[in-house]
């Protein structure tokens, strides 16, 4: 008994003689630093329950969250530990979800995969590509419902466009009759028109482009100040400035042309007059 | 007969016209769809959540329901704390999971809800009845085509997987016993509901006396607030969800359509005040002289731009009628887009049509027909009637 | 004749307007008075300022200085709204290019200023095509401008003007526009108007319908130059 008591009393003294380890450190994400006043060298208490007994750790970095268009409408906070501790700390043993692999060249990728689902219990290896594109299901929705109002916008444009140019070619019908009685050719006033559609058609979609631009940098300032990310979410590429100019092109040449055959099939003198049918003046 | 004048210059330019209208038709479509997407999803939501009565939800601490795989421990301490108080009327817990059912050589995974059969409010029997016994289940039609089940058969189902021995874990034997609806679960999701207590035991020790979430419906004519109240302080350890709360979190992490709408419903109404505003200018410029020698003859200056604002609206309301179907149409297509989004469940619509919507865009487009057209109406109809004679018989 | 018993006076009326940069004097201190039921033409040349005088006298433009009185009411003071209130109801315009509305039928464009001065549908039509039949146009009532002659249009034009039973017809070179065998018609039908009971102040580069008034008016640089009454032929 006496000895049992001595050899607890020396295990103590052994014990409180040891150097305490120290609490291990945590990279917390930027969002939970900013909505907790929490700062490099805090001490916080990890646990998996609220209030629960939990590890005690300090803050060794303050990270930035990547540009996951997944992850971009999820409010919830982040936190990088050291592997064993979380898995010490969450009751999972000597477990992981997952591993992330690095390979040496795009034929090694396939020999990798091929190896490890042949090999591996129970788990399945996958491309990181393959994975991303079932993960940006929402954002490929999102996509389609762009495409789609675009769509719209643009039979809208098209309809706003051939209205206007009926209307300015209409405006000026007594001007157009004037030249033909003139002898300028039909096909001269149509050119004429057509190039003024396309003057206004490049103007406009020049003016619309830089609208654009500077749509696409509040839409990005406002929602990543509202998302808390770094994710770009409207881009104005030279691909879709190209594609904006040459459609506005070619619905303004396309609404010029019909506008200006309407007018010129019309007789002169009745454009002048204003009368579908030329009556005499007598009687 | 201002309405007749009106109707009858409107319809001297046909082509004009109609293609006027074809415009604000479109315009009114996107505007249409615009309000039915601001508010369409709140709605449909709305809806959904209080379709079966339960006002309150409780969650893991610090997350929306299912929003994470957490579950709350405790549960039947949970549920005899909540029965203690008074004005909680039914408590409908909940366990989410998976189950893997072996038909023949294949495995189809299905989501598992398990719940209290009597107090559910996650689905809806449609043929057969709901679980009466710890063996008995209900499943989705995917679920059904998926397997080639019917009901009375017997399936084998397990809730986990082993990686290490290549096996299936916590076994049991099934009788399907309903074909149901399942109001959260997202189109083509396969779908098993079974009691609370069998998916536990399956699950074994890491789903022990643990809920995914509680569903909580208030006796009548309780202040629902209050409650939710109540329930939080009673029980720390979890978060008290109210629908409107719940509605809230979901509106920000869907604010983009929101304020999508509001934009897109803007540039809409704008587009068409400048249609009917540009048609209404070349109007006006085109026939000075009619509408001096209106004034000239007598007609007072109000009822001369009343006129001219008159077929304005005209071309506004026509196109906004046509807009209409349209709209409808668009509406629907939108909706079957983001309908397909990963996780949403099949009884949320984006679009949802009110009869308010309609009336809403309605009211716009006629306040833009009009806005539209009084200042070149009032412009032309100012002009000096001498002056402007001279001009046009010189031009 | 006393101010008095005339429909329309003038005293000393006077029309500036700025053209560019130079001031022109249209009127230049114009006094005229014209009885109930006269027919008076004023003529003159181009630029002397004739038209402005029938504007003035029309209440469609305002004078710089001077008055105009018709039926006893001074017009040059009146606002826009009570201006055109008169014209309505007392006044009756044509013009040399007809001005119809080229949307409506013939009778609808003689029930305009019918339908502005509130009369129901009914009296405005019966009224319409009353004055259609006057001017030798009932068979035509539903046709649209564009499908009448020039003659024609003018002849609802004056239908048009007498709709309201105006004490006075102001008309600005009604047979411009037209050959001479309509100009003829056109003016037989002025005459009838007159003599019919209304006051009419005409102006005028035609001779023939110069002639077929009872009064001339000789018009130079923006004052009257001589006056003389003639038989009607």
């Amino acid at each position: 008994m006496l000895a049992a008591l001595l050899l607890a009393a020396f295990a103590q003294s052994i014990d409180s003689t040891l150097p305490r380890r120290p609490p291990r450190s945590i990279a917390i994400d930027e969002r939970l630093a900013a909505d907790a006043h929490i700062g490099i060298g805090d001490r916080l208490v990890v646990s998996t329950s609220p209030g629960g007994v939990g590890d005690s750790v300090v803050v060794g970095a303050i990270v930035r969250r990547r540009a996951d268009p997944s992850e971009v409408a999820r409010a919830e906070y982040r936190v990088i530990m050291h592997l064993d501790e979380l898995q010490s700390l969450v009751g999972y043993g000597d477990r992981v979800d997952r591993f992330a692999v690095a390979t040496r060249g795009a034929g090694a990728t396939d020999s990798a995969i091929r190896h490890i689902n042949d090999a591996a219990f129970g788990f399945q290896a996958y491309r990181s590509r393959d994975i991303a594109v079932e993960t940006s299901r929402t954002f490929l929705v999102v996509s389609r419902f762009h495409r789609a109002i675009g769509v719209i916008t643009i039979v809208a444009s098209a309809i706003f466009l051939l209205c206007i140019m009926l209307l300015k070619v209409d405006e000026r019908r007594r001007d157009v009759a004037a030249l033909r009685l003139m002898g300028i050719s039909a096909r001269s006033i149509v050119r004429s028109v057509m190039v003024e559609a396309a003057l206004v058609a490049v103007l406009g979609s020049a003016v619309g482009v830089v609208l654009g631009w500077i749509a696409a940098q509040l839409i990005n300032w406002h929602y990543r100040a509202v998302y808390r990310t770094p994710l770009a979410f409207a881009l104005v590429t030279p691909s879709i400035v190209g594609l904006a100019i040459t459609l506005s092109l070619a619905l303004g040449l396309a609404a010029g042309l019909l506008a200006a055959q309407r007018l010129v099939r019309m007789p002169a003198l009745e454009l002048l007059s204003g009368r579908r049918e030329q009556r005499p003046r007598f009687g | 007969m201002l309405f007749h004048l009106a109707w009858a210059t409107l319809t001297r330019h046909r082509s004009r016209t109609l293609l006027a209208m074809l415009g604000v038709a479109v315009s009114a479509a996107m505007l249409l769809d615009m309000v039915m997407l601001s508010s369409g999803m709140r709605v449909s939501l709305r809806n959904l959540l209080l379709s079966r009565g339960f006002q309150l939800r409780l969650a893991p601490k610090g997350t929306l329901p299912f929003d994470t795989d957490a579950t709350i421990p405790d549960a039947g301490n949970v549920i005899r704390v909540l029965r203690a108080i008074p004005d909680v009327g039914a408590i409908s817990p909940v366990l989410g999971g998976q189950l893997h059912v072996a038909i023949g050589m294949r495995t189809i995974t299905a989501t598992a809800l398990g719940v209290e059969p009597a107090v559910q409010g996650d689905y809806e029997i449609v043929q057969g009845r709901t679980p009466a016994a710890p063996n008995e289940l209900v499943a989705s039609d995917d679920f059904l085509r998926a397997s080639g089940a019917k009901i009375g058969d017997t399936l084998s189902g397990a809730s986990g997987y082993d990686p290490q021995l290549r096996s299936l874990t916590g076994r049991r034997t099934f009788v399907l016993v309903g074909r149901a609806h399942f109001f959260y679960m997202p189109a083509e999701q396969r779908a098993v509901a079974l009691p609370i207590a069998t998916l536990q035991g399956m699950r074994g020790a890491d789903a022990r006396d643990r809920a995914s979430l509680f569903m909580i419906r208030a006796r009548d004519g309780v202040d629902v607030d209050g409650l939710l109240r109540r329930i939080q302080a009673a029980l720390p350890g979890v978060t008290a969800v109210s629908t409107e709360t719940a509605m809230r979190q979901v509106d920000e992490r869907l604010s983009y359509f929101r304020q999508l709408a509001f934009i897109l419903g803007a540039v809409s109404l704008a587009v068409g005040f400048l249609l009917v505003a540009t048609l209404v200018t070349v109007s006006v410029n085109e026939r000075l002289g009619e509408i001096v020698v209106m004034r000239a003859i007598g007609v007072a200056r109000s009822r001369v731009v009343l006129q001219i604002v008159l077929e304005g609206v005209v071309i506004m309301l026509a196109g906004a009628l046509a807009g209409l179907v349209l709209g409808l149409a668009t509406a629907r297509y939108l909706n079957s887009i983001l309908a397909s989004f990963p996780g949403l469940p099949a009884a949320i619509d984006f679009f949802l049509f009110e009869p308010r919507d309609a009336w809403r865009a309605l009211g716009l487009l006629t306040v833009a027909g009009i806005l539209a057209g009084i200042y070149p109406s009032w412009r032309g109809a100012s002009l000096p009637i001498a002056i402007t004679l001279r001009e046009e018989a010189v031009g | 004749m006393s101010d008095a018993d005339a429909l329309l006076v003038t005293h000393d009326l006077r029309r500036e307007y700025h053209m560019g940069e130079e001031l022109v004097r249209a009127v230049r201190g114009v006094s005229l008075s014209v009885a109930r039921g006269d027919y008076v033409a004023i003529v003159g040349p181009s630029g002397c300022g004739k038209s402005t005088l029938l504007n003035l006298v029309g209440g469609i433009d305002r004078p710089t200085a001077g008055t105009v009185t018709i039926d006893g009411q001074r017009i040059d003071q009146l606002g826009d709204a009570a201006a055109t209130r008169f014209r309505l109801r007392h006044i009756g315009f044509v013009f040399q290019r007809f001005y119809l509305m080229p949307a409506l039928t013939a009778i609808e464009n003689v029930e305009l200023p019918m339908a502005e001065a509130r009369l129901s549908r009914e009296q405005r039509v019966r009224r319409a095509r009353e004055l259609l039949a006057y001017v030798g146009l009932g068979e035509r009532c539903d046709h649209r401008p564009a499908q009448l002659s020039g003659g024609e249009q003018q002849r609802v034009a004056i239908a048009r003007a007498l709709a309201n039973k105006p004490e006075l017809l102001v008309a600005d070179e009604p047979t411009g526009e037209l050959d001479a065998r309509t100009g003829a018609e056109m003016i037989d039908l002025i005459a009838r108007v007159n003599r019919d009971g209304t006051t009419i102040v005409v102006v005028t580069h035609d001779e023939d319908l110069a002639r077929a008034a009872r009064r001339v008016v000789h018009m130079r640089d923006g004052v009257i130059v001589d006056d003389r009454r003639q038989d009607a032929p």
